[in-house]
């Protein structure tokens, strides 16, 4: 165990040097954009002068490096500063999207995770039944076609059709529990859709590729019905793999909205982020993508945790 | 395609009808031409002939393009959605009328001296702040003086740059003092950016609190979300019949869409032409389609070859059919446009100029005068100069091979395009929003030393004329002059104008409007919130 | 009338037929498809029985057709081919008919198609004719046409890319697990770095920085040049035990990607290279980490252990040990990065980046009439139902693979 506890603690370290990385290349790639702020602000219809006018107030006079020295000097002390644009502080403008962002995120991995291991292991039971290729190709087809594709496919039956669910997701204050999980079902849904196909086929493939191994064999000589042979013997050992994919995913459900976001008109942290590059507004982009970045370290580092608590070779290398 | 314009026609005759310019008997003639029934053709007369405004109810209006990074900044509005919430919670010296004639906004009167050079605006006594202070002389000069001088970062510093000096005259009025003449300073009064402000102490502008003098007082304001506010009662205009305002950011056309089918807002700006005919079918729904002076433009740059060749120019401007991509790109909702920036949507239209139309072997014969036969030419665009933009060039690629001519169509990232292909390419397409008069058009993207002259092209007497007119207060002369500069941009200019895109919006049955809808912005001249009302409130 | 008789005689004839002979699953099947057809009937009437009737129908020509075309492929290969083909499941058979259709569709294209994919023959959507088997697009161009072509365009850039991606992420991932270290460290945080910057953001960054004014042949060869040195470098880190070796392998390597770069240039213009590359930077991490994992699982094992102590070079080790060992979880990701990458292509047109028009594309097909299926028109469903039709097909076949490989007789 204390082996595991170091490791946390190195790959914390570690993730710190790989925002550190993350914020540079950030950093420049905004820099390198053609175009720039001032331009962006103020349009079409600006000066010269006008632009050099706002890139001085806005100290885009300095060099590139001095700037990003002086961003970074704040972040380490955990002030992201405040957005060149507007003004306004940049934990303002995301803090809320971002819990916004966080709870689609997690409405919809509370459905798709264990539907999809649930239906994976299923699958992987009756592999090559007709249940398993009609399970198969309509997963298929749902992660086949484009995200916002699928959402508007969503929005005409359920909200134009049948009305059952509200086409737009714009939250207000203080709406109750469950009319938030009422307004936020369908994005939630065209995520799951989309997610799911994933986790359940790696699912089913992580057990398949077990099932020839010799000890599996002697599980089923025993005489084990088949779903003991897969469920007490296979999955321990497709653990790796399968936490591998849902960590992605949960991830992508984070980071990957923006698209979801833009079609049911939810205020998350995607639509933000688009928004700030489209600007380059760097210090809000910056803040951002570390934030996406922080997100997926963590959800990493929780699936290599994983894979090494559940694999009892790597658990105690020899 | 029938639908939209048969639909068009019956708004027509429905507007005729509201403003008594028709008489029952043609209306029924005309409605049945139209493919109405007599019954349905009643309903519409009655309908028509009987609105009458009502006070009351919530107005949710979806807008399109906001931006998270908008703020309070007139200096810096330049989302749709920002301009939009400005014409609500902030005023102006004037207006634009829904007929499209100036009209008084926070100047109830206003006046020149001989030479255009000096402009009196009289401030509405009425007019009041939401914080109840009234509207003065000082607050005005501290909102113009936000736009000038050499530290503004203001986008509409170009506008007031010949605006020398701004005097209170201490009687409620100010004076601006010009260097040159200008007998459109009333009509710039309209620009969106030019909103009155309360002013600081020092003179500054206090534009920070997001206080204003428009119909509707900001309650709260989420920017590139949704903003909400209430009536100013008070305001200083007639009008504002609705009690509270939700004005929602939909960026995606499809969710404003759905948005407004579904019954979640009450109008939408800024529909996807695509579905057009197939909105119209909703029973529920009224779409708005006003001829504008917005234009599409595609600017050769006269300066580098090809397009230093004046017959190359013309021999591309002959290549495209502009009435099937009025059909395919526009859907119908455009107006023809005839290679000059001057829309019938602005004063001074010049009337019976010839139409350049689709003529293949013409341009074959102006390519071979021009020694260039088989051109092949680059065509520079980007999704989001407007939807349809690139299908609009591919279509025009495929137009031009009738003249034995290449257009390689080059999609360029949205990102950037202003900055990088815009006045850059030697071809490109751009969308320009509508501007009040001509002479802002012209003197923006057309003169030879503007900044944004963005096909380089140089004429000396259409620069002669462009400073004649300017000052020219008699309307007759004046429009005699923009006869002469569209007929020099038209055979000479380096802008091909395929059309003037015309506004298209949409709004449930219940909400209703005056017989004309300005030509200036969407919405109404982007004021719908203070001029329509709800039927049923 | 006459229908619904006919349709259910049918049914009955052929499950009493079915029970007769002691066909027992195709007996069940069919009199429980009675049963469900009696509900219908009640429920929706004739036009629920026709819908069934039309499923059925399909289902059945895709069987057959599948079942043909797997004895036309045994009838062609040589003896051991064969048998293995002769295993296949039909979905299996049905998924190699669609890729080789596909293929067909894309290398004969121009011959296969009856106009031009920019040519525009007709009223912005025409419903379909004789002339054009599915309509028109938003310009009158022939929808059949640019599906064919689509199927060239887009088809090409997602395999280049995926392929591409595989190569890096796999070679690295194999590299990663067998040497370990800081090495192994190494990797995993690079792709950390790529894998943590959201991918739409990151292509949008990429695509806007590379695409826009620096997209000239010059650039894109370039790139391909150093992403096939990169490449190239990785084998030889696996390959190489020498100084001597290093040496000829970088020579090698030097030579490969300077054909390769050649190669691309003369297929793909810029800016397809540049959206190649991007596909391939921001998936080669997905692939790096599956391929960790799952030979991190085998490296443990115990007859790598042996192999290291017999003395054997990484090399073999990868080639004989651990691949082999690990080769199905990656063809499964394969399967679904393929289509990912579609996928990622078509919201990229969303941001304006994408495939150059007039080039048909499936991705933009969707996206650019996306709006309409709010009025319940069939438009766009086109060409998604094409890219679900494909990435069903290529799932298939690799299911069937994934069940080869595992070794598994039943």
């Amino acid at each position: 165990m204390g082996d595991i506890l170091t490791l946390v603690g190195k790959r914390l370290g570690l993730g710190l040097i790989i925002l550190l990385v993350i914020s540079l290349i950030i950093f420049f790639m905004v820099e390198l954009l053609p175009g720039d702020i001032a331009q962006a602000v103020l349009g079409q219809s600006a000066t010269p002068e006008n632009l050099a006018a706002l890139r001085r107030e806005m100290g885009l006079d300095q060099p590139a490096i001095v700037r990003y020295l002086a961003w970074l000097g704040d972040a380490v002390t955990l002030d992201f500063g405040s957005s060149i644009v507007t003004d306004a502080r940049v934990t303002e403008i995301i803090g809320e999207r971002f819990m916004n962002t966080l709870f689609l995120a997690a409405y919809a991995a509370v459905i798709a995770v264990p539907v999809s291991i649930i239906l994976g292991v299923i699958v992987a039971l009756l592999r090559n039944s007709i249940f398993d290729r009609v399970a198969n190709v309509v997963s298929l087809s749902f992660i086949s076609s484009p995200e916002f594709f699928l959402g508007y496919i969503l929005i005409l039956y359920f909200a134009v059709k049948w009305g059952m669910f509200p086409a737009i997701a714009s939250l207000s204050e203080g709406m109750s529990f469950l009319d938030l999980l009422e307004r936020t079902f369908l994005p939630a849904l065209t995520l799951v859709l989309v997610v799911m196909a994933h986790m359940m086929r790696m699912t089913r493939a992580a057990i398949i590729n077990l099932l020839a191994s010799p000890y599996i064999e002697m599980a089923r000589l025993k005489g084990a019905p088949p779903w003991k042979v897969i469920v007490k013997h296979a999955l321990p050992n497709a653990w790796a793999p399968i936490i591998n994919v849902v960590a992605l995913n949960l991830a992508y459900l984070i980071t990957g909205v923006v698209l979801v976001e833009v079609v049911f008109v939810y205020p998350g942290i995607g639509q933000a982020l688009v928004d700030a590059v489209s600007k380059r507004d760097f210090p809000v982009v910056q803040a951002c993508c570390l934030i996406f970045a922080a997100t997926f370290i963590l959800l990493n580092l929780a699936a290599d945790v994983g894979a090494i608590l559940t694999n009892p070779r790597l658990r105690h290398p020899k | 395609m029938t639908d939209i314009k048969d639909q068009m026609l019956l708004d027509r005759l429905a507007a005729a009808a509201r403003e008594g310019k028709i008489s029952r008997r043609s209306f029924m003639h005309y409605a049945a031409a139209a493919g109405l029934t007599t019954t349905a053709a009643t309903g519409l007369w009655t309908g028509a002939a009987k609105a009458q405004p009502a006070k009351g109810g919530t107005f949710r209006l979806g807008m399109h393009d906001g931006n998270t990074s908008d703020t309070h900044d007139p200096g810096t509005y330049v989302t749709f959605s920002m301009i939009q919430v400005a014409h609500t919670y902030r005023s102006y010296l004037t207006l634009i009328e829904p007929d499209g004639s100036l009209g008084p906004d926070l100047a109830s009167e206003w006046s020149a001296s001989p030479d255009a050079k000096e402009w009196t605006f009289k401030i509405n006594d009425n007019a009041t702040f939401h914080s109840g202070n009234k509207v003065t002389a000082n607050d005005v000069i501290a909102s113009m003086n936000h736009h000038r001088g050499e530290e503004t970062t203001s986008a509409a510093k170009a506008l007031l740059s010949d605006v020398e000096d701004l005097v209170d005259n201490g009687d409620n009025s100010v004076t601006f003092k010009l260097a040159a003449g200008n007998a459109d300073l009333p009509w710039l009064m309209t620009d969106y950016h030019l909103a009155i402000v309360p002013a600081n102490e020092d003179g500054t502008a206090n534009w920070q609190s997001g206080d204003g003098s428009g119909p509707y007082k900001m309650e709260e304001a989420e920017f590139g979300v949704r903003y909400s506010l209430t009536r100013h009662e008070g305001w200083h205009l007639e009008g504002a019949y609705f009690d509270d305002l939700q004005l929602i950011v939909l960026n995606d056309p499809n969710a404003r869409q759905t948005a407004l089918v579904t019954g979640d807002v009450d109008a939408v700006t800024q529909l996807e032409l695509k579905t057009l005919a197939l909105l119209q079918r909703d029973p529920n729904i009224e779409i708005d389609d006003v001829p504008s002076a917005a234009a599409i433009t595609m600017p050769m740059l006269c300066d580098t070859a090809p397009f230093d060749n004046v017959d190359v120019r013309n021999a591309l401007k002959l290549s495209l059919n502009r009435d099937e991509l009025i059909e395919k790109i526009a859907f119908g909702a455009a107006t023809k446009a005839n290679d000059f920036h001057h829309s019938p949507a602005m004063p001074y239209f010049p009337e019976g100029i010839e139409q350049r139309e689709y003529d293949p072997d013409q341009a074959k014969s102006l390519l071979q005068k021009a020694g260039a036969e088989g051109l092949t030419v680059n065509l520079s665009v980007a999704d989001s100069v407007f939807s349809g933009a690139v299908d609009m060039c591919v279509l025009f690629a495929e137009h031009a091979k009738q003249a034995g001519i290449t257009i390689n169509v080059n999609r360029e990232p949205n990102d950037g395009y202003y900055s990088d292909v815009w006045l850059k390419k030697p071809w490109c397409v751009v969308q320009w929003g509508a501007r009040p008069t001509p002479d802002v058009m012209y003197s923006l993207a057309y003169k030879s030393d503007a900044a944004w002259n963005e096909s380089r092209w140089q004429n000396e007497r259409f620069n002669e004329l462009l400073l004649q007119a300017k000052a020219e207060l008699d309307d007759e002369k004046r429009a005699e002059m923009y006869r002469e500069m569209a007929i020099l941009a038209k055979d000479d200019g380096g802008t091909i104008i395929p059309f003037f895109p015309n506004f298209v919006y949409a709004r449930r049955k219940n909400v209703q409007h005056g017989p004309d809808l300005a030509p200036s912005w969407q919405m109404d001249g982007a004021r719908a919130c203070s001029r329509w009302w709800f039927a049923d409130a | 009338m006459i229908f619904v008789i006919l349709y259910f005689a049918l049914l009955l004839v052929l499950s009493c037929g079915a029970a007769y002979y002691n066909q027992r699953s195709a007996f069940l099947l069919l009199f429980s498809l009675t049963l469900v057809s009696l509900v219908v009937a009640i429920i929706g009437g004739i036009p629920g029985l026709r819908f069934i009737s039309i499923a059925a129908g399909m289902l059945l020509a895709a069987g057959m057709m599948s079942y043909a075309f797997r004895e036309f492929l045994t009838a062609l290969a040589s003896d051991e081919m064969a048998k293995e083909l002769r295993t296949a499941p039909l979905t299996a058979a049905f998924g190699m008919f669609v890729i080789f259709i596909v293929a067909i569709m894309g290398i004969f294209a121009p011959a296969i198609a009856p106009y031009g994919e920019a040519e525009i023959v007709s009223q912005a959507f025409a419903p379909p004719d004789n002339n054009m088997l599915l309509g028109a697009d938003q310009l009158g161009r022939d929808m059949f046409s640019r599906i064919i072509y689509g199927a060239r365009n887009t088809v090409a850039l997602a395999l280049c890319g995926t392929v591409l991606a595989f190569i890096l992420g796999a070679m690295a991932g194999l590299l990663a697990a067998t040497k370990g270290g800081y090495f192994d460290g190494f990797m995993g945080r690079m792709a950390d770095v790529i894998m943590s910057i959201p991918s739409l953001i990151f292509a949008l960054l990429m695509l806007s920085i590379f695409g826009g004014s620096l997209a000239s042949p010059q650039t894109s060869s370039w790139l391909l040049f150093g992403f096939a040195v990169i490449v190239g470098l990785l084998f030889l880190a696996a390959a190489a035990y020498s100084l001597v070796s290093w040496l000829i392998g970088a020579a090698i390597v030097a030579g490969v990607a300077f054909a390769f770069a050649l190669a691309g240039t003369t297929i793909f213009n810029a800016s397809e290279i540049i959206l190649i590359l991007v596909v391939a930077i921001i998936y080669s991490p997905r692939v790096f980490r599956l391929t960790r994992a799952v030979a991190g699982n085998v490296v443990v094992m115990d007859y790598i252990e042996a192999a290291k102590l017999r003395g054997e070079k990484n090399w073999y080790l990868i080639r004989r040990e651990i691949l082999p060992n690990s080769t199905a979880p990656l063809v499964a990701e394969f399967g679904l990065e393929f289509c990912f990458v579609f996928l990622l292509i078509a919201g990229l047109s969303f941001l304006g980046l994408g495939i150059q028009p007039p080039t048909a594309d499936w991705g933009s097909m969707v996206r650019e009439n996306a709006t309409l299926i709010s009025f319940g028109e069939i438009t766009p469903l086109i060409p998604a139902a094409a890219i679900a039709l494909l990435t069903v097909a290529v799932n298939f076949v690799v299911d069937w693979m994934l069940h080869r490989s595992s070794g598994l007789k039943e």
